[in-house]
């Protein structure tokens, strides 16, 4: 495996400063790159609500996993950010863009600066797992010189150069996972969400993905990933957002951080 | 990430987008070869039955222009002055368009051309065709004000003094208006049942993809990138149902309309050939159109 730093050595975050008069307004934090920011947000389908009033703030650059048991809304929040789910209420700004009041014309916009790892792969299954990743980059980031070579770098980075030109079909799932997670990386995104990447691989794989992860997130990118994995949460340390309304309670801020 | 000179991007990209329509399009062959199948089968029947409906439609129109030439029969006795005062009389009426006068030496010569008339115009000694004042009518029922105008007028022949009367021109007039509202009719509906066949295809075929459609979206692909292909998709459908539509169009026009003329003489539905390119073009231009919309129409995953 090539190592992220090398690939990633291009990657420059314009990462934007504060007002002149040095406070922190919030609306300055929120459309800073590379940030997410959720204010008063209430989330749900149909009646039923998943979050209410739910506010979040995550820096450039910073590394969180939002945590929590099954069914507790991990993956409605990241599809909330990644504008697959609007809210009922509330604002949302992601890398800078107000996500909240998207329409379903203008999501591509934020998708094509957002790197997402699916829980269930999302790959064409009649691409090979060179074209999954390389078509992306064809055609959401038309001005990229070289797309092809840019795949064949994602792929080598999850230990996959091997297998280019294998269908999903031919794959094991942790395989497929590594290709989906090679395809949200390959046009080197600003912030990266993963909903449970490592829910289907090994313990290796697993460290793997995670190392890749912290490193994406050395070079600068803002890395948020859905987990209720406590070898992940040993693992790397990073904060921890604890989406278990219990906990909530016991944290009430931003939640905790978590030591390795 | 390395970016290419702003020259060169454009066409790179349109080739990339072109190379995964082409993609999509092999891929899916067997099924768009079904469905090309029954686009072509809706658009040629469809168009099959435009061209008897536009040739009966031009037919009736002929008709109608012929009834609309009303003939006020002289008697052998009128003169010349009567006949000169009955004309000017005619042609003051409403809904007149035009009074000419028609010898008996001229209606002659006419009936031996009309097949028709001839054999009576051959075998009766002398001329039995009566000269006559061929009054043009805006409409057929127009010939009961000439009727109730010339009837006592010493000029006319008392016997047979129109060429039909003015109530079977009133039943002329409401059978071609009727005629014309069916084919009209009959027209639309035959429009109407091809493009909802050929979008209810269509849709199924996008149905179909959904699961692809989502991922494409997922990945931020732009919104009109995605939907290329489908209208890609569309157009070829109705580009293909387009040329065997016109074919079957051509072989009708070709073989069946003769067969037709011959076989039933009082349906003369004429030459087919100006019918056959016009709805030709009107099936290519109206499927693209519809089928084009459609794909346009459906909605993508969010």
């Amino acid at each position: 495996m090539g190592t992220a730093a090398s690939v990633f050595s291009t990657l420059v975050h314009a990462v934007g400063g504060f007002p002149d008069d040095g406070k922190r307004r919030p609306e300055a934090v929120a459309v800073r790159p590379g940030s997410v920011s959720l204010q008063d947000v209430t989330v749900g389908y149909a009646r039923t609500p998943v979050f209410e009033k739910l506010d979040l703030s995550i820096e450039p650059g910073e590394f969180v996993y939002l945590v929590g048991p099954s069914g507790v809304g991990k993956t409605t929040l990241l599809k909330v950010l990644f504008g697959m789910v609007r809210p009922q209420s509330g604002k949302i700004f992601v890398d800078g863009v107000a996500v909240h009041g998207m329409h379903r014309w203008q999501t591509a916009k934020i998708r094509r600066r957002v790197g997402c790892v699916f829980q269930n792969y999302e790959l064409l299954q009649h691409l090979t797992a060179y074209q999954n990743v390389l078509l992306p980059l064809q055609l959401g980031h038309p001005r990229v010189n070289d797309p092809g070579g840019y795949a064949v770098d994602a792929l080598e980075l999850v230990g996959l150069k091997h297998k280019l030109n294998e269908l999903p079909e031919n794959l094991s799932g942790g395989e497929q996972q590594r290709v989906a997670v090679a395809r949200a990386i390959a046009h080197q995104p600003r912030i990266l969400l993963a909903d449970e990447p490592t829910g289907n691989v090994d313990s290796d794989t697993s460290a793997r993905i995670l190392e890749l992860f912290a490193e994406l997130n050395d070079v600068g990118s803002t890395v948020i990933m859905a987990t209720h994995d406590e070898f992940v949460l040993s693992r790397y340390s990073a904060r921890a957002y604890w989406l278990d309304p219990k906990k909530q309670d016991q944290e009430p801020a931003h939640a905790q951080g978590v030591a390795s | 990430m390395r970016v290419v000179p702003t020259s060169t991007w454009l066409p790179q990209y349109a080739v990339s987008v072109l190379a995964y329509c082409w993609r999509c399009w092999r891929r899916r062959l067997t099924a768009w070869l079904a469905t090309a199948l029954a686009v072509s089968a809706v658009l040629s029947l469809a168009a099959t039955a435009e061209l008897f409906l536009v040739l009966a439609q031009h037919s009736l129109a002929q008709q109608a222009r012929s009834a609309s030439e009303f003939q006020v029969f002289l008697t052998d006795e009128a003169q010349q002055p009567q006949v000169d005062a009955l004309r000017t009389k005619v042609g003051d009426l409403h809904g007149v368009k035009s009074v000419t006068y028609r010898s008996k030496a001229e209606a002659l010569s006419l009936a031996r051309h009309d097949p028709t008339l001839s054999n009576l115009a051959s075998t009766t000694p002398g001329n039995p065709f009566p000269a006559s004042l061929v009054v043009q009518l805006a409409d057929p029922s127009a010939a009961s004000q000439v009727a109730s105008a010339i009837s006592q007028d010493p000029a006319t022949d008392h016997d047979v003094p129109f060429s039909y009367t003015p109530a079977q021109g009133k039943r002329l007039s409401t059978f071609l208006s009727t005629a014309q509202a069916i084919i009209v009719g009959v027209a639309a509906a035959a429009l109407g049942v091809a493009s909802l066949v050929g979008l209810v295809l269509l849709r199924s075929e996008i149905r179909a993809r959904r699961a692809e459609l989502t991922v494409l979206s997922l990945v931020g692909t732009p919104r009109p990138v995605i939907r290329l292909p489908v209208l890609v998709e569309a157009v070829s459908l109705a580009l293909a149902g387009s040329i065997v539509a016109t074919l079957v169009l051509i072989y009708v026009g070709g073989h069946l309309v003769p067969l037709v003329n011959g076989s039933l003489p009082f349906l003369q539905l004429g030459g087919a050939a100006d019918a056959v390119r016009t709805i030709s073009l009107a099936t290519l231009a109206g499927s693209v159109m519809a089928l084009g919309a459609c794909s346009l129409l459906v909605r993508l995953p969010r």
